[in-house]
């Protein structure tokens, strides 16, 4: 990415968040800023943060201090303000979760329809091209159980895209995918990065980082411990936490 | 009084009273049905003074015994300035028990909707009201149909307190009490009405199974 495509105001922006679970200090002073068009990867051992990170950033985690800025405006609390917030903010989940008792249709089309006041026809004609774009264009009559994973992981990242989000929150999103559907999934998303969307994306998806990642940020024990380009952090990581961290992931 | 001779002279009134039976079920299970709606969307909502009046509904009208409330409503609502007739009063003791229950089956069936869904939901912008709308009672309605099959029969049951006031005309076991203090029909009185129940919790049983089938949401 060249300097000339950063705008002044990052799209999100953490400033010295803190949040605990109970006794539990999840996110230490942590601090990141995303710019337009950037996709930062955020990578580090299971429970050093990263999933509570990228759910603080659409409020489905509150923190208790600090500030999380959204185009240069803070996150509401809560309430309507949130809720428009929110609809700007894309998200798709390690689990899917999609809607079980409506069709995959149904799934794209009931955000902008509900939140966003899109008429019903434009809606289905939007979320019919965006499936199209996602390769399962043909289930669009099923329901969420007769898809495989990857398909309707495909179909929850149709969803958030049809709220034309500013930017995608990406919570472990081929975790829960059986090996050979991971790369149907990733394949999308290295085409929304190509695109031109801002993206946060928590993966161990080396290959995805290498070859679509602007940043890598790595955090272990609620803290980001490094940031830098994939090549850097994959090739010469600067903390003993880092290198065995990608030690564990390439092992074998 | 053997059964040819109870069919004979009070045939009629025992139809009269299954319809009244069907009638008062009916009316009840609706009522029922609307109030659990609300006091579950009081229990899960997040305004704190609305979960704890939710939570007390139930658990007040699922612990008093229907004749006991029968009695409150009958003999202490009027010194609060409130006269309900008898069958009126009958048909609100078994829809707020009905309520408590419904509820609690609502509550189960809410309990089975992942909260990953919630969270989508939350993310896509939706407010509380659109998110129970448009993803939690929906997917709730459709897996509580046994239960709430299981309940209609329990609420057309409940509905013989009405044989502790006096109604005109008399619902099943009413009517077997008036025979009873009439004649002398015995326990074949009783079986009339048994079965007029029985039939009826057969095709309830089975119409709710059909609609389960057909709504039961795949996961």
């Amino acid at each position: 990415m060249t300097p000339e495509t950063i705008e002044q105001t990052p799209v999100i922006e953490l400033r010295h968040v803190d949040k605990h679970f109970g006794d539990l200090h999840v996110l230490k002073d942590v601090s990141l800023a995303v710019h337009a068009g950037e996709v930062v990867v955020v990578v580090g051992p299971s429970g050093s943060g990263k999933s509570t990170l990228c759910r603080t950033i659409n409020r489905l985690e509150p923190i208790d201090g600090g500030q999380i800025l959204i185009e240069g405006t803070p996150l509401p609390q809560e309430g309507r303000a949130l809720a428009a917030m929110r609809a700007e903010i894309g998200m798709v989940f390690q689990s899917f979760n999609l809607f079980a008792h409506r069709t995959i249709l149904d799934n794209v089309t009931m955000g902008p329809v509900e939140v966003l006041g899109v008429p019903r026809k434009e809606a289905e004609r939007d979320a019919l091209e965006l499936l199209g774009r996602v390769g399962v264009r043909e289930q669009a009559a099923k329901v969420p159980a007769q898809l495989s994973g990857g398909q309707q992981q495909r179909v929850a990242i149709a969803r958030a895209l049809a709220m034309h989000p500013k930017v995608m929150l990406f919570d472990e999103p081929t975790s829960a995918l059986d090996p050979e559907m991971i790369n149907e999934v990733l394949e999308v998303m290295v085409g929304l990065a190509q695109g031109g969307m801002t993206m946060v994306v928590v993966t161990h998806e080396m290959g995805f980082a290498r070859r679509v990642g602007h940043r890598v940020v790595f955090m272990a024990d609620g803290q980001i411990l490094e940031e830098g380009t994939p090549e850097a952090f994959f090739t010469h990581p600067q903390t003993e936490r880092a290198r065995d961290f990608i030690d564990s992931i390439q092992g074998h | 009084m053997g059964f040819a001779e109870l069919i004979s002279q009070y045939g009629g009134r025992y139809l009269t009273a299954l319809l009244t039976t069907w009638g008062m079920t009916a009316v009840s299970y609706l009522v029922a049905m609307a109030l659990a709606l609300v006091v579950t969307v009081m229990r899960v909502c997040p305004i704190k003074p609305l979960r704890v009046l939710g939570d007390g509904y139930v658990q007040v009208f699922r612990n008093i015994p229907g004749v006991s409330l029968l009695v409150l409503v009958v003999y202490s609502l009027p010194h609060l300035g409130l006269v309900l007739d008898y069958l009126t009063s009958v048909i609100v003791v078994v829809s707020l028990v009905a309520s408590a229950f419904g509820s609690e089956n609502f509550m189960s069936g809410i309990n089975t909707i992942q909260v990953g869904q919630i969270e989508a939901a939350r993310s896509l912008g939706f407010g509380f009201g659109q998110i129970m709308r448009q993803v939690v009672i929906p997917q709730a309605l459709r897996s509580v149909v046994l239960p709430m099959t299981n309940l209609l029969i329990a609420v057309m049951l409940t509905t013989s307190l009405g044989s502790q006031v006096p109604l005109s005309p008399n619902e099943l076991t009413g009517l077997v009490s008036t025979i009873n203090t009439h004649t002398t029909g015995g326990i074949a009185a009783f079986a009339i009405s048994a079965l007029g129940y029985a039939l009826t919790s057969v095709v309830i049983g089975w119409v709710g199974n059909r609609i389960d089938r057909r709504v039961r949401i795949l996961r």
